[in-house]
């Protein structure tokens, strides 16, 4: 079946269940599902419900579509994502991206956790992403689709500067102080060795997670804005590597989670979604 | 590979009978010189769709047939329009057509491409000599059974780019008083343009161009014994070094712009290799 038709048809489920027409998507990582909770008139589907959607198989992520207005805005959030580790392809991985873009989300926000390579940061830090490295399968390789976006879509600014802009006044006004840099994903699930946090390192990284990137990409060629926040849960540096548990992880994310929904909040209450935006 | 093979003679038995010869020398035109093809003399073309084995080309600009005939001289059969990994391609499919033009008899492979400048020293519309490259596409043509018809198991990449043919390009290129620059080209996948943190990366990593090609050819060549020659025409800078953004148009327009330098030129390394490489 056509890329085309699966994407209507999960759009097509979705709108019978409700007429809601959301403006902005949220991708929800490790730690900040609890978001979706405080999402107004929800309106919730199961992953497992709608037509090719994938299931969610890890461990804190709840796998749930929630509908509904957050600050005043009208959003789409994905509690829990799918990853390139738990054996899907990057097609499935992105497929909700082109759902959301179906159902009207002009705007995507991506949070997840990842691992701090720059010195400068530290466990519990907010990085705001400023550009990513790509080092895995590409969501796009396969025909193109014209009528969703171009064959070669530029990535020349992946993460819209505006919305970072906003989401540093914001940090601002809430007296957290924020992270900015380049996020690389590895496939995971193993987490990096020394030597492998040293060529990430030498790419130019300061940062390193297990997703984001591929909904990223099928979020610019579909013409959307992005903001990507980062939670550091823990430190890769080479020198010092420790190691590390998912418990860890959720652990600090957890910890960060009050300032990290604050910011989330606070961006989605001023962000403006005028269309002509 | 038996099937592989059975398919491959099909492929070379279905062009010899519409006329193709041995060739010396297997082009590859990329994105704007798929025109070179138009100077062959005593030419047959056969469209890849009725070439058993082939996959249809699918992007604007990549014509897709399969052209024998004489250049300067010199038996030639040239691929006008290629097959791209991001296109869902495998890098066997790709290789697959590389192999059809080495049964048919090439011993050399020319191939050129559209790529982006990494390197600060790169102009746009300049056109860069391939030295080396880095195979950043995760993935390889050889990868499977090795088709030991072609070569071993264990190809070397240590000079997949013959330095023989390295330096007749740069005589071609003082002739014609073309700069020439040299470098190294890195492939991505793509299909997306790259990131400014990528293309920093890539720049560290040593490559001076990067682009959505050629080796996947090129490894399946050296592996098959050929000599290879590659020539990148820079046609535009890469993410965060030159325009805000990259479109493909921008790429067709510059690559118009120098396509008759970039043909002269390889016309006049093919009349060189005609002359001077012993059959």
């Amino acid at each position: 079946m056509k890329l085309t038709d699966k994407i209507r048809e999960a759009r097509d489920f979705i709108r019978k269940i409700t007429d809601f027409q959301p403006d902005i998507a949220l991708i929800l990582g490790s730690g900040l599902g609890t978001l979706a909770e405080d999402i107004e008139d929800p309106v919730i589907i199961e992953y497992a419900g709608i037509p090719h959607f994938p299931v969610s198989t890890v461990e804190g992520h709840a796998g749930r579509l929630v509908l509904g207005t957050l600050e005043g805005k009208k959003v789409a959030a994905m509690q829990g994502r799918f990853h390139f580790y738990e054996g899907y392809t990057m097609q499935q991985v992105t497929f909700p991206v082109y759902v959301l873009h179906a159902l009207g989300c002009r705007s995507l926000v991506v949070t997840n956790a990842c691992g701090g390579l720059n010195p400068r940061f530290k466990a519990g830090d907010l990085m705001l992403i400023t550009d990513h490295i790509n080092i895995l399968p590409n969501p796009l390789i396969g025909p193109n689709y014209e009528e969703l976006g171009p064959r070669f879509p530029d990535m020349s600014q992946a993460y819209d500067a505006e919305y970072r802009q906003l989401a540093l006044q914001v940090g601002e006004e809430l007296g957290l102080k924020l992270q900015q840099g380049v996020y690389i994903a590895i496939s995971g699930p193993t987490y990096s060795t020394p030597a492998e946090v040293r060529r990430l390192i030498a790419y130019g990284s300061d940062t390193v997670g297990m997703s984001t990137i591929p909904e990223v990409i099928v979020a610019n060629y579909l013409g959307m804005r992005v903001l990507g926040i980062s939670c550091i849960t823990d430190m890769s540096l080479p020198d010092e590597l420790e190691p590390l548990t998912h418990e860890q992880v959720v652990k600090i994310a957890n910890q960060t989670r009050p300032k990290f929904i604050a910011l989330v909040r606070g961006w989605l209450k001023r962000v403006s979604t005028d269309a002509a935006l | 590979m038996e099937s592989t093979y059975k398919l491959l003679d099909e492929a070379v038995e279905s062009l010899r009978q519409r006329g193709f010869g041995k060739p010396r020398i297997a082009l590859i035109l990329g994105s704007g010189l798929g025109g070179l093809a138009g100077s062959f003399q005593e030419a047959v073309a056969v469209d890849y769709r009725d070439i058993p084995g082939f996959p249809p080309a699918t992007i604007p600009g990549h014509a897709g047939r399969l052209v024998w005939g004489k250049l300067q001289g010199v038996d030639a059969v040239a691929m006008q329009g290629r097959f791209h990994y991001y296109e869902g391609h495998s890098q066997r499919q790709i290789a697959f057509a590389l192999w059809t033009m080495r049964s048919l008899g090439a011993e050399i492979l020319i191939v050129t491409n559209a790529a982006g400048g990494i390197n600060p020293d790169f102009r746009v519309g300049d056109l860069m000599l391939i030295a080396d490259h880095i195979n950043m596409t995760g993935d390889n043509p050889l990868i499977g059974p090795n088709p030991d018809r072609f070569g071993p198991r264990f190809p070397d990449m240590s000079r997949a780019y013959t330095p023989e043919l390295r330096e007749l390009a740069l005589e071609a290129a003082t002739g014609l008083k073309l700069n020439l620059q040299q470098g190294v080209y890195l492939s991505v996948t793509g299909p997306c343009f790259e990131t400014p943190a990528e293309i920093q990366s890539f720049r560290r990593l040593g490559a001076d161009a990067v682009g959505m090609s050629t080796v996947p050819e090129v490894i399946t060549a050296v592996h098959a014994g050929m000599k290879v020659l590659g020539i990148s025409c820079i046609t535009n800078m890469a993410a965060g070094l030159g325009a805000e953004k990259l479109d493909h148009q921008e790429v067709i327009d510059v690559t118009k712009k120098v396509q008759s330098n970039f043909q002269a030129l390889v016309t006049e390394i093919i009349a060189l290799i005609g002359r001077r490489i012993p059959q």
